[in-house]
């Protein structure tokens, strides 16, 4: 059974339009990011599946249930906000009893659901005391444990590592992966991290300019950028677009970029919409810095970034086309070097002209 | 020095200005207290009489043995009250709706609050007195009472607060399930307790130490308020004498204010301050 489903979601707010004709289908108990720029949209698409912002069009179904129509609280979703929205003048344990009080929840059940989630965010020493004497991590935490308790068919987490420092993101993140495999629900995180998506999501629903851009796995997306937008905003740095024409006919596309490169691509070429000019996706993984012998380009370095497992080279080629390559991690490269690059053709992607991405087949 | 101030320290020179300061706002109120404890007659003609003994009790007895005192004291504490808690609900409610809710002229009736703060009391006293004159209401604690619930600061101060408080919370209260009502009351209201202090603590400041509303309203002797009461009985227009009287009246009616501020030193000292809000 499909848990959530969205048909043709619209909003604006005044005469902006931020959503258009949002439609997505979610399996049961799957976690899904909601992966965009900040001002995407992604937060009101959320606060919509809540029932906090009504969509102008559109419906909004989970389990089988039409739920756009009711009312926030009888929709079997729970919410961790961006800036966990705990009741600063209620205990841990109240904050997590009251929607539970609300919905009629016997006491001794009420009691044994805290007592669970507590149990299970090692938030015990907390029970009593107040969000104002907690930690950020701390109340990241109860706010998590704020909705595990209600049981819901369907969480939905607003940024929920954006206010933490880096290390206890990190940590949190493998929390959060531990928690998806306890609960009985579907899960939508709303992130603009590519990483946290990455890490967590087993899709991810790339949110961009009113609607979704592209909704795959993590390794699909990076893999299968269904567009230049996509292409970009996933993976870092961002993949290197070239301007480029095809050349010689075959059966996959061979393109020619301003320096005179020849790369051959492994995207079939029948694929490709009839015209000449495409722009060729790389990604620093599928350009290195070789020996002259192997070589398919030079370029002249403009920055050395040592990343440690790897070193990313900014270079321009012979017609002054930027181009992000990698070098061995022990690199001993230097700004205004001339280097060799070799363009791994097998890795590379094309975009046509409107954007549209094409890929290898397989892999 | 505000800034040394609030760290606990103090230059010498502000530790003097301070000092000095105190000792000027003290000097009238000891005085009062000596003269109310001192017999009338030897105060005729040299009240720095009061500076040394025989100190005497008798004025205080003297306010008692005036039959209504502690009618007029009653009477006091039930407006006094009645009025906090008439404005505390009012101004909760009206603050959480300017605050939060959505219906048609809000912003309209918004403003009309506030172009109420700028209405002196003197200029709506007399068609006030016409109203009540014509609801029977003269001489009554609801007479009394229900001026004083026409509080725009009270309105304006508690929507400035309520808005002070993340919407988030009532989103998340939304999402747990929890009616407007059990929202505002469960969540919103028990978050703007320290407004509510302030807010009380005025009120009922105001409403102790009212004395023209209740002069006018209240024609008969055992309505009066303790304000009305004592200035009534006092009869003494001259002040020539009777002065140990008339300052063991004072220090009598500012008993119980001095009783609230000592009770809500905190709040008030936070109101004045400014960070309430
Ligand atoms: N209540 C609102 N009124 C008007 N505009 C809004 C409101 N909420 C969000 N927006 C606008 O809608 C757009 C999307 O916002 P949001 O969903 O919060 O984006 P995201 O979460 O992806 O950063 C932004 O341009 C924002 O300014
Ligand atoms: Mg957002």
């Amino acid at each position: 059974m499909a848990s959530l489903e969205l048909k043709g979601v619209r909003k604006s707010f005044g005469s902006t339009l931020i959503l258009e004709d949002v439609s997505l289908t979610l399996d049961a108990r799957e976690f899904v990011a909601f992966l965009g720029p900040s001002g995407s949209g992604k937060s009101t698409l959320l606060r919509i599946i809540a029932g906090l912002e009504t969509a102008d069009a559109g419906e909004v179904w989970l389990e089988s249930f039409r739920i756009d129509p009711l009312p926030p609280g009888e929709r079997g979703v729970a919410m961790v906000f961006q800036h966990y929205a705990l009741y600063p003048h209620m205990s841990v344990r109240e904050n997590m009893a009251f929607g539970l009080r609300n919905a009629r929840v016997p006491k001794d059940e009420i009691e044994r659901r805290i007592a669970d989630a507590a149990r299970v965010l090692e938030i015990e020493p907390l029970l009593d005391r107040k969000p104002g004497e907690m930690s950020g991590g701390q109340r990241q935490r109860v706010a998590i444990g704020r909705a595990l308790v209600k049981e819901p068919k369907l969480f939905l987490l607003d940024e929920p590592l954006s206010n933490l420092d880096a290390a206890l993101r990190l940590r949190t993140r493998v929390e959060l992966a531990q928690l998806k495999q306890r609960v009985d629900a579907a899960v939508i995180m709303v992130t603009h991290d590519q990483a946290e998506a990455m890490t967590l999501a087993d899709r991810i629903v790339v949110i961009n300019d009113r609607t979704i851009q592209q909704v795959g796995p993590p390794m699909e997306i990076y893999n299968r950028p269904a567009n230049v937008f996509v292409a970009q905003f996933v993976g870092s740095p961002a993949m290197t677009l070239v301007p480029a024409q095809l050349a010689e006919n075959g059966d996959y596309a061979t393109l020619k970029i301003g320096d005179g490169t020849v790369v051959e691509t492994r995207v079939p070429r029948d694929r490709l919409p009839p015209s000449a000019h495409f722009r060729l996706g790389l990604r620093p993984e599928a350009v290195r810095v070789v020996g002259s012998g192997e070589a398919t380009s030079k370029a002249k370095v403009e920055l050395v970034e040592r990343l440690g497992e790897r070193t990313l080279v900014y270079a321009r080629l012979g017609d002054g086309q930027p181009i992000t390559a990698e070098d061995q991690r022990d690199s001993r490269l230097k700004i205004g070097d001339e280097i060799a690059l070799r363009i791994d053709g097998a890795a590379a992607h094309v975009f046509d002209a409107d954007g549209a991405g094409y890929h290898r087949t397989g892999a | 020095m505000a800034a040394d101030f609030r760290r606990g320290r103090l230059t010498p020179l502000g530790w003097a200005a301070l000092v000095i300061g105190a000792a000027l706002m003290l000097a009238p109120l000891t005085w009062a207290v000596l003269l109310s404890l001192k017999d009338n007659a030897a105060l005729v003609g040299h009240s720095e009489a009061a500076l040394h003994g025989p100190y005497t009790l008798d004025n205080y007895v003297a306010i008692f043995g005036n039959s209504l005192t502690t009618r007029w004291l009653l009477n006091s504490t039930i407006v006094a009250l009645g009025q906090t808690a008439g404005v505390l609900i009012l101004a909760s409610l009206a603050g959480y709706g300017f605050a939060r809710l959505d219906f048609p002229f809000r912003r309209t009736l918004f403003v009309i609050v506030l172009i109420g703060l700028a209405v002196p009391s003197q200029a709506v006293i007399l068609p006030q007195h016409e109203l009540f004159a014509w609801l029977h209401l003269h001489n009554s604690y609801p007479g009394l009472i229900l001026p004083g619930l026409i509080a725009p600061f009270g309105v304006f101060f508690m929507t400035t607060y309520m808005r002070g408080i993340p919407r988030e919370l009532d989103e998340a209260a939304m999402l747990d399930g929890a009616s407007r009502w059990t929202t505002f009351w469960k969540v919103i209201l028990p978050l703007t307790v320290p407004a509510q202090s302030t807010l009380a603590v005025f009120t009922f400041l105001g409403a102790w130490n009212d004395y023209w509303w209740p002069l006018i309203s209240a024609t008969r002797s055992d309505m009066y308020t303790l304000t009305v009461g004592l200035a009534a009985a006092q009869m003494n227009y001259a002040q020539t004498s009777g002065l140990g009287y008339l300052m063991a009246q004072a220090v009598f009616a500012s008993i119980p204010i001095f009783i609230v501020y000592i009770i809500f030193q905190k709040q008030i000292v936070r109101a004045m301050a400014g960070t309430a809000v």
